[in-house]
């Protein structure tokens, strides 16, 4: 250029290194926080099938009934000072129903199911605080959460961050999180396997993301999580777990554009091990489809099967040092699949959201016993956000 | 082995064209895939023509005392602009885009002076409350336009990320305004043709871009004639009226952004004030005046 930087014009310089403050001259990109602050309040029915007269003991509907969960959540996002954001969320649980107490052989040889009976009634409250910290990079997070119910309480801690290589195009994250909890079963219903315990679990988890293409995504992610206490259920009346458990998990995701459709493919996948001898296998698979600019219309399917925890039995072989007759350590496979609709209307938004869940064990990969505790369940959901703009 | 690869979109209510030189064209494609990203996240969030912009969100609350809050860019677009307009003595100003209502050039017919007096207190670039947190436009039906400079700087922008995304060689150009991250191997940097300002699609010149950034401002774009005489959209923003100067001016910068605003500010000045602006810079510029006369260094600076 013809300039000479030794005799720059007053004019020419004013300008230049006024346009330099501006971020496009600064490299890399900074991560921002939220540009305005937002709202939102989620209604969610979560409501389990009663149990079918051929799996459980109990000729009355009530000797039938599982849960019914009631949940409503609150949350709020608002940006602060330049560079921080605070979000609050509160979530209030109202759960009523019964639980699988024990399994039982019946006169036929079936294993059948005892329920608890309706008496089971429960509220939980837990408050979520998280402060963010946004710079030239990428941002990190704190967060503390308190849960508070009848018989339960959790504090728990979480460290995270995620950092932007020069390129913009990858996205490295990580996250430790820590969490205190203590139980206090409430006694009456059923005999209780303990009157208080308490565990720790620790948490650690690392992911990347990288942009691969004009229109896609990749995320791979890698976690590890360790359980020390009490891990037995205190309901379950034939139930006596180790004091310990070492998760891992590995993650991939894929995420796709399609422009004439006006749609994004997402696939999720995830792979779940642990030293009871548990694995799973979830896949996830969603197509979110805007409509129109205002409605988004997403249909997705989850198929999930596990292999039973090495000391689970339908009949629990209480001879041993760890047994379990918990539909949930079964061997089984899931379905569930459902569709959210949204709408955006000047600055809110509003969405609904129904799923479908549903058990088999024939329908796992893994070979196990059939538990005749497995669940049905549905789950809607209506929520409402507002943008501060 | 070496490959051109274009890219052609639509951007900013004009033709956007990347031009680059890689070795690996999947490369390209993610590193498209971002600049376009970019040059859209501005388009969106200053764009006065889209109801959801920042700018419509400023321009709305005018008048209502409300203060719109903005974000570090914002702000560094407006601390820009005032420094624009401080240079020009007043001639650069993002709120004289309402003398547009008064000015129908598709009409073939002068506004009455009632109708730009009318107008005229609503311009003003001294009359905006604004700091680094937020914006307020005091009277109603005022508005902020950032037409003046967002192409221009989209055009770093993006040419910034093609860089960041590992293309060494791009030339970035939306509508006519370029910005060149490293010149291709062949040659001594983009030849660009810059267009006559009577004629179009022929060029009046061509230079040679090694790198930053080259805008053009002319008036041939919108105007009318009539009587003989012609009436040019660059509006002053004291008078309301066409400045009648230069009719084009193309001048070549380290960011195209300064390249826009020292071309902009010479358009808005009368022609021989225009001229000294320019020469007084001291960076390469073509100006071309009524009588289509070429004035300027630009040639012997960067053509061939």
């Amino acid at each position: 250029m013809a300039t000479n930087k030794n005799d720059r014009n007053p004019a020419l310089m004013a300008l230049t290194s006024s346009a330099l403050l501006l971020p496009a001259y600064q490299g890399a990109q900074a991560d921002a926080p939220p540009e305005f602050a937002e709202a939102g309040m989620q209604y969610s029915k979560y409501k389990e099938d009663d149990i079918t007269a051929k799996k459980a003991f109990g000729f009355t509907d009530s000797t039938r009934q599982r849960f019914d969960i009631d949940v409503a959540q609150f949350h709020l996002l608002a940006p602060v000072l330049d560079d921080w954001s605070v979000a609050v969320d509160v979530a209030w649980e109202d759960m009523s129903g019964a639980s699988p107490w024990f399994v039982g052989e019946s006169a036929s040889g079936d294993p059948k199911v005892i329920m608890s009976g309706a008496s089971i009634e429960d509220n939980r409250t837990e408050v979520s605080v998280t402060t963010r910290y946004y710079f030239d990079r990428g941002n990190s997070g704190l967060s503390l959460t308190y849960s508070d119910e009848d018989d339960y309480e959790s504090k728990a801690a979480a460290f995270d961050g995620a950092f932007n290589s020069a390129d913009g195009m990858t996205t490295y994250s990580g996250a430790i999180s820590y969490s205190d909890d203590h139980i206090d079963p409430t006694q009456g219903a059923v005999p209780t396997n303990t009157t208080s315990a308490s565990k720790d679990i620790y948490s650690a988890w690392a992911g990347v993301t990288r942009i691969v293409s004009k229109r896609a995504i990749v995320r791979f992610g890698l976690s590890y999580t360790y359980r020390d206490g009490f891990l037995t259920d205190p309901y379950k009346f034939r139930d006596s777990r180790p004091n310990e458990r070492k998760e891992w998990v590995a993650s991939g995701g894929y995420r796709r554009y399609f422009e004439e459709q006006n749609s994004a493919l997402h696939v999720d996948y995830r792979y779940f091990n642990d030293d009871w001898d548990v694995q799973s296998h979830t896949l996830d698979v969603a197509w979110v489809w805007d409509y129109s600019p205002a409605v988004t219309y997403t249909p997705f399917i989850r198929y999930y099967t596990q292999h039973e925890a090495e000391f689970f039995n339908n009949l629990a072989q209480q001879d041993q040092r760890y047994f379990s007759d918990d539909y949930r350590l079964s061997a089984f496979g899931a379905f569930s699949y459902g569709l959210r609709a949204s709408r955006k209307i000047q600055n809110w938004e509003v969405s609904v959201d129904a799923e479908r869940y549903r058990t088999d064990e024939s329908w796992g990969v893994f070979s196990g016993e059939e538990s005749p505790g497995l669940v049905d369940f549905w789950r809607y959901g209506i929520g409402l956000n507002y943008i501060f703009k | 082995m070496v490959q051109r690869v274009d890219h052609s979109f639509k951007a900013m209510g004009g033709p956007a064209r990347f031009r680059m030189e890689v070795d690996d064209v999947g490369l390209a494609d993610v590193a498209v895939t971002a600049a376009v990203a970019e040059v859209e996240r501005l388009e969106r969030k200053y764009s006065r023509y889209l109801d959801d912009s920042l700018t419509s969100r400023i321009n709305l609350a005018a008048g209502t005392g409300q203060v719109v809050t903005i974000d570090a860019e914002t702000a560094g677009l407006l601390h820009y602009a005032t420094t624009v307009w401080r240079e020009s003595g007043g001639l650069f100003d993002l709120t004289s885009g309402v003398l547009r209502r008064a000015w129908d050039f598709r009409s073939g017919r002068l506004p009455e002076q009632s109708e730009i007096d009318a107008i005229l207190p609503l311009v003003g670039w001294d009359k905006v409350e604004w700091d680094e947190r937020g914006v307020c436009l005091p009277i109603e039906g005022m508005e902020l336009d950032f037409g003046g400079c967002v192409k221009e700087y989209a055009a770093d922008s993006a040419a910034a990320q093609l860089q960041r995304s590992g293309v060494q060689c791009a030339l970035v150009d939306l509508a006519g305004d370029m910005a060149a991250a490293g010149a291709p191997l062949q040659g001594a940097g983009w030849p660009i043709g810059i267009r006559h300002p009577r004629a179009r699609d022929s060029a009046a010149a061509t230079v040679i871009l090694p790198r930053g950034g080259l805008a053009s401002s002319g008036d041939y774009e919108r105007c009318m004639e009539i009587d003989g005489v012609r009436y040019g959209h660059i509006l002053n923003p004291t008078t309301g009226w066409p400045v009648g100067g230069l009719v084009a001016v193309s001048v070549l910068a380290e960011q195209c952004l300064v390249a826009g605003s020292a071309a902009s500010v010479a358009m808005l000045k009368p022609a021989p004030q225009g001229l000294e602006w320019l020469g007084g810079l001291g960076l390469p510029w073509l100006a071309i005046d009524r009588d289509l006369q070429c004035h300027g260094n630009l040639l012997e600076a960067g053509s061939d």
